[in-house]
């Protein structure tokens, strides 16, 4: 995510694409390594270990191919992109497993997720979106706890209902 | 929360004990099913609901599902998130013993509290109606004159069929870690190859094959219960002289660190649930066959059969010793 | 004629006004879990099943027939509508569903898809009553070579999705692959890539994976760009409802999807995906318009909705003649039989036949009334792209989520769930395709083990895949499909050199 490069890319190395194909070498790499803790058990046919080396084999050609497309500067080209936003809805959902995860529950989860997007898409009237995002999900909630028995995950708000 | 629950549950088996079975009825349980909706553990679970509640030996019961493994997640998140819950119980079977050894589970059986087993499926070999061998001593002769060549379709491996399938060879004499398994996922595809006669044989519950054995396209070799299942002409590998007996069972556990007296009550719960017309009722509907073991006869059955299993998926290489 | 009385029969019962009305409370019921992403037909009928108990045999059969499709088709309303699938089977047609949606023509894509189902639901019920016993004897010859020879045919297929560049085309389908490892190996019951992470042991889930890439990542790219153009959804341009040239470039990818679904859905081990991918690649292929393609062509949503429901009504050829639950969603319907004292198998035709004729009219009901409920309000679902753009992709996010949090709520799977959706929006930023990662994770394992299980079947001897006739016929298409290309392009040179 930091290394994105700004302003339209050129006829030149490709940084990020250096990148990617780095990447896929390196996850060759772990599949190959995985492969090897993996015992053959198997008496007759092919083992659990083949597919993973086949696979492995294809992103190692693949990272290649991406590498000579960074080289070439062959990469298409793309504007620049708002960090802001991205980090905004990105830390909603870490806020929402979070708050999941401590037992929040629900209704609170998925409102941190709407405030935050909403916010990353410009919107700066936070307390209007969060009375609007806490009414939206305990009407989902109750409908579709209640109506349809669906168990979604309670917390202190759930349990006054 | 925790210690709040506690003592309030001891307020409550206190009362109950000394009350009798009549204020049991404020039994409030949560029953965790180690698995997705809709498969075998969860509609054990939900069943159990269901009785439990229409004997009004509870007052509310809670189905919660945990996925994953065999029953590895939920198990992992039972053992260390409900110890010393009076309150809470969680389904369980023969799979989770093979699952929880292959996947070298943190958490053993050992841990939880048992309970009861409530209900069993006998299992059952059988060959395509056109297949040359006619009986379970046939299929022996054919794995002993060449073992590879046999190949046994079944549930994942590890499972029941895949167990079975070990002994069955054990039991005539070959070496069970030659033997050529297919697991396949589920009952139906595994079914398809069998009549297809892509593979030797098929392995599984009776309940899955029962349509197809009455309907003549499979020939039933043999069951692996003690004697023959009444009104049924299938032998049993027993009487065929081959000693093969298993079954694919679903028991109940509570938490560990629970008191005596905690235990009593879940073990009382499950023991009224099973005597009610309602739970009979459900097992009727299911096509299940009760196999009611409580208290301490359980808990020695359950050590039994992890020793056994873990023994045979370590013949067949699936858990390292 | 016994068969058409009997169905007559069927009908009559179907069609009485309080089954009308379980049918109609079945689809909406079905239809309002069945757009939550991550919970597909077959959950949605899990989770619904008590509500059809309390109801006559009858009633509840046609309740459930309702259920059944108002899941699957509200899993097609998200794909179109936010780009969200609700379940692996809609992927192909979030592909062009969405695009139609975001230049105003998700009326038509909706009415379409909705059309296309009830064409395609009723040919295959229709091929269900008539081609059942003929067809299961074919399905149950197909072996494990053959189903290999069969993702042959669909991994070649899976390039229609690959965009431009083949190189970033591969790469997509390879990180799928990737994917496809984790979890307990099938065969052998052994832990790939899940590094001691119990949740892993599973191996990743395709709507959690889906969701990811296409929701999730989707929001994060358009707020990522949304200083370079403020991006205007339309919700309604030109006309809400099919144009006649709409209707003139739907019915024959109608007809094509339903070829591909019906007899694929009646394989024990077929699924919905791979219909629904050949569907689109072979309209893609067709079509008189390619331009469009990737860009919202109807044929792209005609065909593999048409596909997706054929195959629905195709997996019910091995479970009601052999008793074969061959999908998750046919494993609910075995339980929801059971309930009524019915057990599919080989002697269910012969022995109840009135249920199991009851069961097809409900299904034909339950079609009709989908239609029916659907088709009036696809004005109001179009109207839910004119939220002002921070609510609309909040509410999407909050959906998206929602589905994951109701189906496993448990941390790894969430962030699980994030991780896709950076992956998406990196993705999307340097124009990797999308759709070939999720069919990497569909396709890869299946592939896997069918050929595994060939290969132990005949101990390790290669040449069973050829032996087949069936097998030996599927590689050579696959062959041909993937060489054909070329080829063609050769000749073309070689005329325009002699010219």
């Amino acid at each position: 995510m930091t290394d994105l490069p700004q302003g339209p890319a050129s006829r030149r190395i490709d940084r990020a694409g250096l990148v990617i194909a780095f990447a896929l070498a390196a996850l060759a790499a772990v599949l190959v390594w995985d492969s090897r803790q993996l015992q053959t058990t198997t008496m007759y046919g092919m083992g659990p270990e083949a597919m993973p080396v086949v696979i492995a084999v294809g992103l190692g050609l693949l990272a290649i191919g991406n590498l000579i497309d960074a080289l070439r500067g062959n990469l298409p080209p793309r504007e620049s992109a708002d960090p802001r936003a991205v980090w905004l809805i990105l830390g909603g959902l870490a806020l929402l497993i979070a708050i999941i995860g401590l037992g929040g529950g629900f209704i609170l989860a998925t409102s941190a997720l709407f405030v935050t997007t909403s916010a990353a898409f410009g919107r700066r009237a936070i307390l209007a979106d969060s009375a609007i995002a806490l009414v939206m999900t305990t009407l989902i909630y109750l409908a579709f706890d209640r109506l349809l028995t669906l168990s979604l995950p309670t917390g202190p708000l759930e349990r006054l209902l | 929360m925790m210690p709040f629950y506690t003592r309030l549950f001891g307020a409550a088996v206190a009362l109950t004990l000394a009350a009798g079975p009549a204020l049991s009825q404020q039994l409030e349980l949560k029953i965790m099913a180690p698995a997705a909706p809709g498969g075998g553990w969860d509609q054990t679970a939900r069943s159990m609901q269901q009785a439990l509640v229409a004997a009004k030996i509870a007052r509310s019961v809670q189905v919660t599902n945990v996925a994953g493994a065999g029953g590895s997640v939920g198990i992992a998140q039972f053992v260390n998130g409900a110890k010393g819950d009076g309150n809470q119980m969680m389904v369980n079977g023969f799979v989770m013993v093979g699952a929880l050894a292959m996947n070298k589970s943190p958490v053993t059986l050992d841990q939880v509290t048992p309970i009861a087993r409530l209900t069993e499926e006998i299992q059952v070999i059988v060959v395509p109606a056109n297949s040359p061998i006619k009986t379970a001593q046939d299929l022996a002769a054919a794995l002993k004159a060449d073992i590879a060549k046999v190949t046994f379709a079944g549930g994942s491996a590890g499972g029941v069929d895949h167990v079975m399938a070990a002994l069955f060879a054990g039991a005539i004499g070959a070496d069970a870690k030659k033997v050529n398994y297919i697991p396949f996922s589920g009952g139906g595809e595994s079914l398809a190859a069998i009549l297809g006669g892509k593979v030797t044989a098929g392995i599984s519950g009776m309940s899955e094959y029962d349509g197809q054995i009455k309907s003549g396209k499979l020939r039933a070799l043999g069951v692996t219960s003690e004697k023959r299942i009444a009104g049924s002409d299938i032998p049993t590998f027993k009487e065929q002289g081959i000693d093969l007996v298993l079954a694919n069972w679903r028991s109940v556990v509570a938490p560990p660190g629970i008191t005596p007296e905690q235990r009593k009550v879940l073990s009382d719960a499950v023991e009224n649930m099973v005597k009610s017309d309602a739970w009979k009722d459900i097992l009727k509907q299911k096509g299940w066959d009760d196999a009611y073991l409580g208290g301490d006869a359980f808990a020695d059955f359950l050590k039994k059969e992890t020793t056994r299993v873990t023994d045979v998926l370590r013949s067949v290489g699936l858990v390292k010793s | 004629m016994e068969t058409f009385a009997a169905l007559a029969h069927g009908m009559a019962v179907a069609v009485q006004p309080m089954n009308l009305l379980y049918a109609l409370i079945g689809v909406f019921l079905g239809t309002a879990v069945g757009v939550l992403p991550g919970i597909g037909p077959a959950l949605t009928v899990a989770l619904l099943l008590p509500v059809t108990y309390k109801l006559d045999p009858g009633g509840s059969l046609i309740m459930f027939a309702g259920i059944y499709y108002g899941g699957m088709y509200g899993g097609s309303t998200t794909a179109i509508l936010i780009n969200t699938p609700g379940e692996s089977a809609s992927m192909a047609t979030a592909l062009e569903g969405n695009k139609m949606a975001k230049a105003g023509r998700g009326g038509p894509a909706l009415a379409t898809s909705a059309i296309g189902s009830f064409v395609a639901g009723t040919i295959a019920t229709i091929g269900l009553a008539f081609l059942a016993p003929w067809l299961v004897d074919f399905a149950v010859r197909f072996g494990p070579e053959d189903y290999f020879a069969l993702m042959c045919v669909a991994f070649i297929t899976v390039s229609a999705t690959f965009g431009d560049s083949p190189v970033r085309g591969l790469t997509s389908l390879f990180i799928g692959l990737t994917l496809g490892l984790i979890g307990i190996d099938k065969l052998t019951g052994q832990a790939r890539l899940a590094f001691g992470i119990p949740e892993l042991l599973d191996g990743v889930e395709v709507t959690t994976l889906a969701v990811g890439l296409f929701a999730l990542g989707e929001a994060l790219y358009v707020a990522s760009r949304r200083h370079h153009t403020e991006e205007k959804i339309e919700p309604v341009r030109g006309s809400l409802w099919m144009t006649r040239e709409d209707w003139k470039r739907s019915w024959k990818p109608w007809l094509r999807g339903t070829m591909f679904g019906f007899p694929i859905g009646a394989l024990p081990a077929g699924g919905a995906e791979i219909p629904t991918f050949l569907s689109y690649s072979t309209e893609k292929r067709l079509t008189k318009h390619p331009e469009e393609f990737g860009k919202g062509a109807i044929e792209g949503v005609a065909g593999p909705e048409a596909a997706n429901n054929a195959s629905a009504a195709g997996t019910l050829v091995p479970l009601l003649t052999l008793g074969l639950p061959t999908s998750a969603t046919a494993a609910m319907m075995l339980a929801g039989f059971q309930q009524y004292g019915l057990n599919p198998g080989p002697l269910l035709f012969a022995e109840r036949p009135d249920l199991v004729w009851g069961l097809i009219a409900s299904l034909f009901i339950a079609n009709v009334m989908l239609l029916v409920l659907n088709l009036p309000l696809v004005g109001l679902w179009v109207k839910l792209l004119a939220i002002p753009q921070p609510w609309l992709y909040a509410g999407i996010l909050v959906f998206a989520t929602m589905g994951t949090i109701a189906a496993k709520p448990s941390v790894v799977e969430l962030s699980m769930l994030a991780a896709f959706g950076v992956l998406g929006f990196l993705m999307r930023r340097f124009d990797f395709p999308i759709a070939p990662v999720v069919v990497g994770l569909i396709l890869g394992p299946i592939a896997e083990s069918q050929l595994r299980r060939a290969l132990a079947i005949s101990l390790g001897d290669p040449i069973v895949l050829l032996q087949s006739p069936m097998s030996a016929t599927l590689l050579g298409i696959a062959l041909v499909a993937l060489l054909a290309p070329f080829v063609l392009k050769g000749l073309g040179r070689f005329r325009a050199s002699e010219d």
